[in-house]
């Protein structure tokens, strides 16, 4: 007869059990959050239709630089954008972008009650809007600074020597990074801080568009037509003092008969306000997420 | 097709609450206060009175600017916060024509509009010229914005019914079709309620073309606002008839 | 397998089926709700029963008239449900968000409801509408201040208040504590007595076991069932019916019954004793005589799994 063989058999416990291991942290909280909201305002992992602006909006922004492109293959030593002008054509495409994307960034949250699932994990609550903040300017930076650089390729083909172009100028490296960096910092901070005011996706609109598009006609006639105490105007439109900034930076003085030059206002000041209004913005969002009810 | 006065009074407590109204008031007022300061330190070389008055305050600025944005805001909230909020089944499961409803709603919020830039077009008007010949052009201007608010409100309603991004829709029309495309291309003004608007005016006051100059002629102006006005509302009884029930939860 | 046949429900051959579903589908582009679905219902109180996203929505919407059925007729007291206004006459909803216009008074929401239905005597049947719903004490105030169950039974009073012969409910019951929920049932079934139609959905069994005389199962978008739930189940004839007994002697009519052709199985659980057959009818006729035979006296017998439930995950798993 066989040697009975001790055999054994076990059940596993397949039910609910605590997790004891490795927890990544309040950084990596944040900086998921950070990349998380960046691949959302641009559609990246979402449906279709959320796609449509961003990518039209991005297309906008590079058509000069692609412009320029062009006419340097065909047509060479002619520089119809440069990096400062470049950046007054770039105010449309960054005011589309935050009125679209804008109330996205924080409205869903807002409007579908996740605030609460946030901040119940290892995110504070000023973390939440920093990320947010982070990576509304780092996508607004994308938009002001790549279509530089594809333009910085296009001057340089134009001129027959690329390297020679960039040696030459690389002085207006920093100013251009400064440029783009201050626009968008400064707008994402300023357009957050106006759609954190309501979930509703089209009064959060409505309200970025007011601020862009409507302040500039109004400070437009009342700086040309009125003058005077109407000269302040330029202050209150985004258009104008974010054009006014980057003439400071890059050392350019307004065109004839604009705002700006009826204005006369020396341009520091204008790089003053946007350090302002950023400062304002940033300020009031994490004012905004340290007090909301969730 | 008539209209129900318990829509028009339920659309009017929805229209009017407190924020929204206080809101489009103090938009109104901006021409008024730019007006003022014309007054006060104008520069009256550049543009004698009467030419600022047409060309500036009104044409760009109540017409341009408070009179489409106005009615973009009644105009898709009365049958868009419906809806969003999911009241709109309550007033479609009535024995109600659709066509009521939509003439109920356009009423309301061209009543609306029209009270709003009304108050932004007498005031900013007549400061502006105060002192000055008025030729008329003030209440030109008021007629014309009447029109162009019914015109700009059924467009906008019609877009609240068929799409949920009529908000954002209208501001792109407004802001790129009727601000930026009708200055690059000419035959663009045929199709801009804004030119309807400035063509009534023009056609309404009889002042010399460097005071004034709308880009379409009366006539047509108002051929084709009342066509675009037929269109829009026949188009919203349409939309509504068909309109279905989205995927909720 | 027997292929359960859903009984006909008998309809008056003159008059034309209060509700009436004609091979009705709705897909949206490649996903299909509801799937060729013919039923016709009268007076009483029908539930719509299905787990969710099965198209029970989908259903009452085409039958409200806010859906168009992309194939198939809709019918409504003998007139299509899409697209006239008309019938809203003699039709009340209940829809299922909890939407009512916050600056409302819920008596003035009440009045509304009836103005626009043009009532003669509005405020009247206002105050009939509220005093049905027991909402007289807080149809003063502002309906947006209403808890959930309040906004529901005011909207309830909203689609009752012109006395509608067909009434539709989407999940009535969400958000109704008990109190409520027995009141409303009390009140839908007087009207069924009235000889209203009323429809609901529901994906809760027992709210459905409670108040419907007819069912309708939807599963995945097909009519899985419909009728009487306990006639179904008694059509499922491949499914062992199990009855649950306790007797004198639980040992002695288990042993005697397993002998019977129409048991096939027997069990002794605690105090009671389990029996399993596959013919309904003749175990019913069968157990008395053995009983009597075997001289054990039956304290109690009654079917287990006769309950919606057990019903309801059968048509599901299928």
């Amino acid at each position: 007869m066989q040697q009975a063989e001790s055999r054994t058999g076990s059940i596993y416990d397949l039910g609910y059990r605590g997790y004891d291991g490795l927890r990544l942290g309040r950084r990596h909280a944040i900086t998921s959050l950070y990349w998380y909201t960046l691949r959302s305002a641009f559609g990246i992992g979402r449906r279709t239709g959320s796609k449509i602006m961003p990518i039209a909006i991005v297309i906008i922004a590079f058509i000069p630089a692609v412009g320029q492109l062009a006419i340097a293959a065909l047509v060479s030593n002619v520089e119809v954008y440069t990096p400062s002008n470049y950046f007054a054509y770039i105010e449309i495409p960054v005011a589309l972008f935050c009125a679209a994307i804008a109330p996205e960034i924080c409205g869903r949250d807002m409007r579908q009650r996740t605030l609460s699932l946030y901040f119940s994990r290892a995110l504070h609550r000023r973390d939440y809007a920093l990320a947010k903040l982070a990576a509304f300017a780092t996508a607004l930076t994308f938009l002001t600074l790549m279509p530089q650089v594809v333009l910085v390729i296009g001057n340089g083909l134009a001129s027959k020597d690329l390297w020679g172009y960039i040696q030459d100028n690389w002085a207006d490296l920093p100013r251009t990074i400064g440029s783009g960096l201050l626009m968008a910092a400064m707008a994402a901070c300023v357009c957050l801080a106006i759609a954190s005011q309501t979930p509703r996706r089209a009064y959060a609109t409505i309200a970025v568009v007011a601020w862009f598009l409507i302040t500039w006609p109004i400070a437009g006639i009342l700086t040309t037509e009125i003058g005077g105490a109407g000269k302040l105007a330029t202050f209150i439109s985004p258009f104008e003092f974010m054009h006014g900034c980057t003439l400071w930076i890059f050392n350019g003085s307004p065109t004839v008969d604009s705002p700006l030059e009826v204005a006369g206002y020396p341009l520091w000041v204008y790089f003053i306000t946007v350090l302002a209004y950023g400062a304002a913005g940033f300020a009031y969002v994490v004012r905004r997420f340290d007090r909301i009810a969730a | 097709m008539m209209i129900d006065s318990t829509i028009v009074r339920l659309t009017m407590r929805q229209l009017l609450g407190q924020k929204r109204t206080i809101l489009m008031l103090a938009f109104a007022l901006i021409p008024v206060l730019v007006a003022l300061l014309y007054r006060l330190n104008g520069d009256h070389v550049r543009h004698d009175p009467q030419e600022w008055t047409a060309t500036v305050a009104l044409a760009r600025l109540v017409v341009g600017l408070v009179l489409p944005f106005t009615a973009l805001v009644f105009g898709t909230a009365a049958l868009g916060t419906e809806f969003e909020d999911g009241t709109a089944v309550y007033l479609l499961s009535k024995p109600i024509p659709r066509s009521t409803i939509v003439l109920s709603k356009l009423l309301v919020a061209w009543g609306a509009t029209v009270v709003v830039v009304l108050v932004s077009t007498f005031p900013t008007g007549f400061l502006a010229l105060s002192g000055e010949p008025q030729d008329g052009i003030v209440v030109a201007f008021a007629i014309a914005a009447v029109f162009g608010a019914l015109i700009y409100c059924a467009a906008f309603l019609w877009l609240s019914i068929a799409t949920s991004r009529a908000l954002i829709a209208g501001l792109l029309y407004v802001f790129i079709w009727e601000g930026v495309v009708v200055n690059l291309f000419k035959g663009v003004r045929l199709f801009s309620v804004r030119q309807y608007t400035l063509g009534i005016a023009g056609e309404l006051m009889s002042v010399p073309k460097r005071v004034f100059d709308p880009r379409l002629q009366g006539p047509t102006a108002i051929v084709l606002a009342c066509l675009v006005t037929g269109v829009a509302i026949w188009l919203a009884f349409r939309s509504l008839k068909r309109w279905e029930i989205g995927e909720t939860s | 397998m027997t292929e359960p046949i859903a009984p006909p429900i008998a309809t008056e051959p003159t008059a034309p089926a209060a509700i009436e579903f004609d091979h009705v589908s709705r897909w949206y582009g490649n996903i299909v709700a509801v799937n060729d679905i013919s039923f016709s219902l009268n007076a009483g109180i029908t539930g719509l029963l299905g787990p969710n996203g099965a198209g029970k929505s989908t259903m009452l919407h085409m039958l409200a008239g806010f859906l168009q059925p992309s194939s198939g007729n809709v019918r409504v007291l003998g007139q299509p449900a899409w697209g006239n206004p008309e019938m809203y006459r003699r039709v009340g909803l209940v829809p299922e968000r909890e939407s009512v216009y916050p600056f409302l008074t819920g008596y003035e929401f009440v009045l509304d409801s009836a103005r626009l239905h043009h009532l003669a005597n509005a405020e009247e049947a206002t105050m009939k509408a509220i005093r049905m719903v027991e909402l007289e004490d807080a149809m003063g105030r502002a309906s947006g201040g209403y808890s959930k169950g309040m906004k529901q039974r005011i909207k309830i009073a909203a689609a009752l208040v012109h006395e509608p012969d067909v009434l539709l409910l989407d999940e009535p019951f969400n958000g109704a504590d008990p109190r409520q929920r027995l009141h409303l049932m009390d009140l839908l079934r007087e009207m069924a007595a009235n000889g209203r139609t009323i429809v609901f959905s529901s994906h809760i069994l027992e709210e459905v076991e409670r108040l419907a005389e007819d069912v309708l199962v939807i599963v995945s978008g097909r009519l899985a069932a419909s009728g009487d739930f306990r006639e179904i189940r008694k059509l499922m004839t491949d499914r062992p019916h199990t009855f649950v007994v306790r007797a004198s002697d639980n040992r002695k009519l288990a042993a005697d019954l397993v002998s019977d052709p129409s048991v096939y199985g027997v069990e002794l659980q605690g105090n009671d004793l389990q029996v399993r057959t596959s013919e309904f009818a003749a175990f019913t006729r069968a157990v008395a005589g053995v009983a009597r035979r075997a001289d054990v006296s039956i304290f109690e017998i009654r079917p287990t799994d006769e309950s919606l439930e057990s019903v309801f995950s059968y048509l599901v798993k299928r």
